[in-house]
């Protein structure tokens, strides 16, 4: 199989050299610039394939590399052997040095540092010209030669033919080696990649130094066999046409930029009849091949010659033992020491005197109602966020303030709340990229297959193991069920021998079998000496996991102790559930007979990917009635309030709005039809006026009485009146919240829904907004509010359901609900 | 003498760029992508303008108004054809797709119009008037004064109308925006309608001075593009004053060191701008997020 495949490869190069030798001289000149083109095609599939970046000004590296040979062979009187090498390092540097505002910048701003570089040369190469010979360029260039012996035209074109192959031979190489790895690893997911301790900029430079070199390659072959050089043969759509043959090839496969040298140059010879045509044929083929096979050509064939072994090797269970010796470093016992963390965004406290000191071989969690700060504490322990204050030791070792992939090499390694695997490579090139801890080695590992390292497969396949993944090695990452993701980036966390593991959600997603099966796991990488912080929403998961809690509310810790401690500390219950002691607000006159159901969620399912967030959730709320959703974070709530929006698309289930299913429709015709989502977080328009924003409320309906209608918000909402009008990004999070629910009511919905309205709200504010929750429904509005403040959505509504774990657990009428057992066990854990 | 000319011109053909560029904030901002083929759009205007105006012999003002409606349907094609197939699957391949069709456009209009360069006659580019000593055409003083009254009717239109306030919506919070019944997909296509017209105004405005031909626009899209980006593409004052600072430069440029230093130069600026800041002049980073 591998001869064959060897003796495939072969092919094209034997067939290009049998033509040669046949050939005359006009179609060597053809088979040259086949050449040319497939080499700085494979410069720019390591950009575009390896990395993902585009570079619309190649031609400026091909035009450099072919004027630095034709000046030094023909005014220096240089050989073209130094001569080539001197241009390929210097397109090389200048590829690097291009990088440098390159870097700090993607997308449409990438491009056009690319663009604006292809131009200056184009035109420096008009402007120079006591260097270039300015527009009318340099003639005479000697022909290759070596000991003083020129080549002829065919020699010439066999060493072209040779070194394409080779470039060819370097990319396979290169692509699957550690830095190929890297530079894909850092595509997919560039925080990650900075996690396990690869530094981006490093990576993205070196993938556009080599990218040029390829190019100064091409063009320094191109200046003796066509003996002259002028701007015009480097003009910009060149770079089109060269990015053409990456993306009609195949982009991040081997063969694909020769095969697309091949169509882009060979093409208009064919249709020579029609070459006037060229371009149009040109931007017609790359749309379609755009459209209907975004891998290129060679991407698309191989797909369907790909072979079905989704697992060559499958996991054994023997090896996990070894694991624990191989995270149980000598130099572990040692403790990481957090002082007086804080941190603000835009003037906002978000964490403030956060302490903690973690030992090996314990489990210390972080937990907090939502936006308690607490990912952001996890992100300036890893590094993503530069702490403003604090300090934070892994034993004698200063990490605040360092870069995460200098963090992560000092030994702190991370999981994400929504899993950050490199999707196109496969598990086990997951967890190789990681191995390495961002040591990426030289040359000779530049050309090594990392899948050959027989040592650090099987390192990998212990340590899959280990974390009780039972899939295939093989699979690309993407393609995992969610469980799956979980377990391989734990894997991937703990391949680079860490001292440190944040993991920040892992119970996610998962069902509660899965959740269970992360005890054992938690435990076992403890036990190993690893310091584990866990940021968790999963009461049931952190109650019997953790050996120590750190409670955080609203940036500040609140608590810490055991996990028992914890669960009947009072000011911890009040965080999560709201005070004992709430106002009563209830109705004054007693809500009559229902007589219709405004919506109705049947069997409802949702979620994200694999993995659901909601199942079988059955939810009525009835014309004028308050119904209020509970349960702790990361139950589900939002979600459904984003199904029964219209904003997320359930995946089974009905939802039916006076009688109608609406669980197919868009947003913009759900909110239409009457049922009003104010989302969670506010969202206000910052740029807007406090006046625009109520007005835009009212965006659906053609008898809004804007003078009137606003007025009347205004005056239900004093605290907006005085502001009316600034901009709502200006305002403080209570009026903006209050400014979110005066912008559902102008809209006059049939049912007004409300997610999550007391967050990050201060107490005083939190009562004021629910005395409004509680005017509206006396006004027989019909309403449905989402809360984690159990006590304070109990205190309005009329009836309730519990949502735990995307399930409703429990519903009855709000006085009932008050006081019972289960909510709080929804909540805090324990119960059964 | 030759400063207040080159400041003259710079400030026409400023806008003019600044005008192609907003065209860039429009879609950029509520979709995050561009029709990089934004100077085709500009040829096309002109092209279609000169056809029905020239060729056909209808009165100017109509030839206009079907030139921009052509404008509109091909910013309608661009972005249901060849940008919403990528975005929507999270691609970035929109950028090489609107290359290719704007590559496309200009070499049908190649053999359907012909090559040679054509120019259209305006009654506003015959006569110059004399300033001092200096003489322009009534057109280059109308350019700059066109450009900037769009970029201001923009800036009305988008604060003051419920359509206007409803893209703004759009821009800073598109799911926001959906829950208030917008149809955000509408307001993407509305964007790249608005952003082709534009160009394809400024085409027409541009065609009595330069010549008329399928390529025309090729160059001009690139630098309205460069602007765009110094401006930072998320402010629309921003990319419409780079507009202008670009085409003064690059006037002033031509006209003391020679016009084969005008694109070493601009270009230039462009990459130590984007270096030095790398979200442009105006631009503002976003808040980074795991």
């Amino acid at each position: 199989m591998i001869a064959a495949k060897f003796i495939v490869s072969l092919l094209p190069g034997v067939a290009a050299l049998g033509y040669a030798s046949i050939a005359n001289s006009y179609e060597l000149y053809i088979l040259a610039t086949v050449g040319f083109y497939a080499m700085v095609g494979v410069g720019l599939n390591v950009l575009l394939g390896l990395t993902g970046q585009v570079s619309l000004g190649h031609v400026g590296f091909y035009a450099i590399g072919a004027y630095a040979v034709a000046i030094l062979t023909t005014n220096a009187g240089v050989d073209f052997w130094p001569a080539l090498l001197f241009a390929i390092a210097l397109t090389g540097a200048v590829g690097v040095l291009l990088s440098i505002p390159a870097l700090r910048v993607t997308g449409p701003y990438l491009a056009m540092i690319t663009i604006a570089f292809a131009f200056i040369v184009e035109h420096g190469a008009v402007e120079w010209r006591e260097l270039t010979g300015g527009a009318n360029g340099m003639m005479n260039i000697p022909p290759v030669s070596l000991a003083g012996a020129e080549f002829s035209e065919l020699a010439t074109v066999y060493l072209i033919i040779a070194l394409t192959g080779l470039t060819l031979f370097l990319y396979w190489r290169f692509a699957d080696s550690a830095w190929g790895l890297a530079m894909r690893a850092v595509r997919d997911s560039e925080v990650a990649g900075q996690s396990l301790g690869l530094n981006p900029v490093m990576i993205r430079a070196t993938a556009f130094g080599l990218s040029a070199m390829a190019a100064g390659l091409a063009g320094g072959l191109f200046s003796p066999i066509t003996a002259f050089v002028s701007p015009s043969s480097f003009s910009f759509f060149q770079s089109i046409l060269f990015l053409l043959v990456v993306i009609i090839g195949g982009s991040g496969t081997v063969f694909g930029p020769l095969l697309g040298a091949v169509i882009v140059v060979l093409l208009p010879e064919f249709l020579s009849d029609f070459a006037e045509y060229r371009l149009l044929f040109f931007g017609g083929l790359l749309l379609v091949v755009m459209w209907l096979a975004p891998a290129g050509i060679v991407g698309a064939i191989s797909s369907w010659f790909k072979e079905d072994n989704p697992d060559a090797t499958q996991p054994s269970d023997a090896d996990a033992q070894d694991i624990e010796a191989f995270l149980n470093r000598k130099d572990a016992a040692t403790t990481l020491t957090v002082k007086d963390l804080g941190i603000s965004f835009g003037g906002v406290q978000a964490v403030k005197n956060f302490d903690i000191a973690a030992v090996p071989e314990k489990i210390t969690s972080i937990i907090g109602p939502n936006g308690a700060g607490k990912t952001t504490a996890l992100n300036m322990i890893g590094g993503f966020y530069k702490p403003g204050s604090g300090t934070i030791r892994l034993g004698s070792v200063e990490l605040a303030g360092k870069p995460s992939h200098m963090v992560s090499r000092a030994g702190v390694s991370r999981t994400y709340q929504t899993t950050q695997l490199f999707g196109d490579l496969t598990v086990l090139e997951n967890l190789l990229v990681a191995l390495g801890q961002g040591h990426l080695g030289g040359v000779r590992s530049a050309l090594t297959h990392v899948r050959n390292n027989a040592e650090a497969c099987a390192q990998c396949h212990k340590l899959l193991a280990f974390v009780g993944y039972k899939g295939g090695a093989q699979t690309l990452a993407k393609h995992l069920a969610h469980v799956d993701k979980r377990l391989v980036e734990i894997a991937r966390a703990l391949a680079t021998q860490p001292r440190v593991l944040l993991l920040d959600e892992p119970a996610a997603g998962l069902s509660s079998q899965d959740t269970e099966l992360l005890i054992p796991l938690l435990r076992k990488i403890a036990k190993a000496g690893v310091i584990v912080i866990l940021v968790e929403h999963d009461m049931g998961l952190v109650m019997k996991v953790s050996d120590h809690i750190v409670v955080l509310d609203a940036g500040m810790p609140i608590a810490e102790g055991k996990p028992a401690a914890i669960r009947k500390n009072n000011k911890v219950r009040e965080a999560y559930l709201g005070t004992g002691e709430v106002i009563d607000r209830a109705r004054k006159k007693a809500l009559g007979k229902i007589d219709s159901i405004m919506l109705d969620a049947i069997n409802l399912g949702a979620g994200y990917g694999a993995a659901p967030v909601l199942q079988d959730v059955n939810v009525s709320v009835g014309k004028g009635e308050f119904v209020a959703v509970l349960g702790a974070n990361g139950a589900g709530k939002s979600t459904l309030m984003r199904a029964l929006s219209g904003l997320h698309r359930p995946i089974e289930g009905k939802v039916l709005f006076i009688g109608e299913e609406i669980a197919t429709w868009h947003a913009h015709r759900v909110a239409r039809g009457g049922l009003v989502l104010v989302p969670e977080g506010r969202q206000v328009f910052p740029e807007l006026s406090v006046v625009d924003n109520i007005g835009l409320g009212a965006y659906c309906r053609d008898d809004f009485n804007d003078g009137v209608e606003i007025e009347e918000m205004l005056n239900r909402f004093p605290a907006l009146h005085r502001r009316k009008g600034s901009r709502a990004g200006l305002l403080s999070g209570g009026e903006q919240q209050m400014l979110a629910i005066a912008r559902g009511l102008v809209a006059r919905p049939k049912v007004i829904m409300l997610d999550e309205p007391s967050l990050g709200l201060a107490p005083a504010l939190i009562e004021d907004l629910f005395s409004v929750l509680a005017e509206l429904r006396d006004e027989g509005r019909t309403i449905l509010l989402v809360d984690q403040m159990a006590a304070l959505a109990l205190s309005v509504a009329d009836r309730g359901y519990v949502l735990e774990s995307g399930h409703i657990v429990h519903e009855g009428s709000a006085d009932g609900l008050k006081n019972d057992k289960t909510v709080e066990q929804a909540y805090l854990g324990g119960g059964s | 003498m030759l400063i207040v000319s080159s400041i003259i011109t710079g400030l026409g053909l400023g806008s003019m760029y600044g005008l192609l560029a907003l065209g860039f904030y429009i879609t950029y901002s509520v979709s995050q992508t561009v029709n990089f083929a934004q100077g085709s759009s500009m040829m096309l205007g002109a092209v279609v303008c000169y056809s029905f105006a020239v060729t056909l012999g209808w009165p100017l003002t109509l030839a206009i108004l079907v030139a921009l409606l052509v404008c509109a349907m091909w910013g309608w094609v661009v972005e249901r054809f060849v940008v919403r197939p990528f975005a929507s699957r999270g691609s970035n391949a929109w950028l090489m797709a609107t290359v290719a069709a704007g590559i496309v456009l200009e070499n049908v209009v190649l053999f359907t119009y012909g090559k040679e360069p054509r120019s259209l006659p305006s009654p506003l580019a015959q006569e110059p008037i004399l300033i001092g000593e200096l003489g322009v055409y009534p057109l280059q003083l109308l350019i700059p004064i066109v450009g900037l009254a769009i970029a201001c009717g923009l800036h009305i239109v988008s604060r003051r109308t419920k359509l206007g306030k409803a893209q703004l919506a759009v821009v800073q919070n598109p799911d926001a925006a959906r829950l208030l019944g917008i149809d955000v997909r509408k307001a993407v296509v509305g964007a790249f309608i608005v952003s082709t017209v534009f160009a394809g105004i400024a085409g027409i405005l541009i065609a009595p001075l330069f010549n008329v031909a399928s390529d025309m626009g090729t160059l001009f899209g690139i630098k309205a593009f460069a602007v765009a980006i110094i401006g930072g593409i998320m402010s629309p004052w921003g990319v419409m004053i780079a507009g202008l600072a670009y085409g003064v430069v690059e006037a002033l440029t031509t006209s003391i060191l020679g016009s084969v230093y005008t694109h070493i130069v601009t270009f230039g600026l462009v990459i130590v701008v984007l270096a030095v800041m790398p979200n442009g002049l105006f631009g503002r980073a976003e808040v980074k997020k795991v």
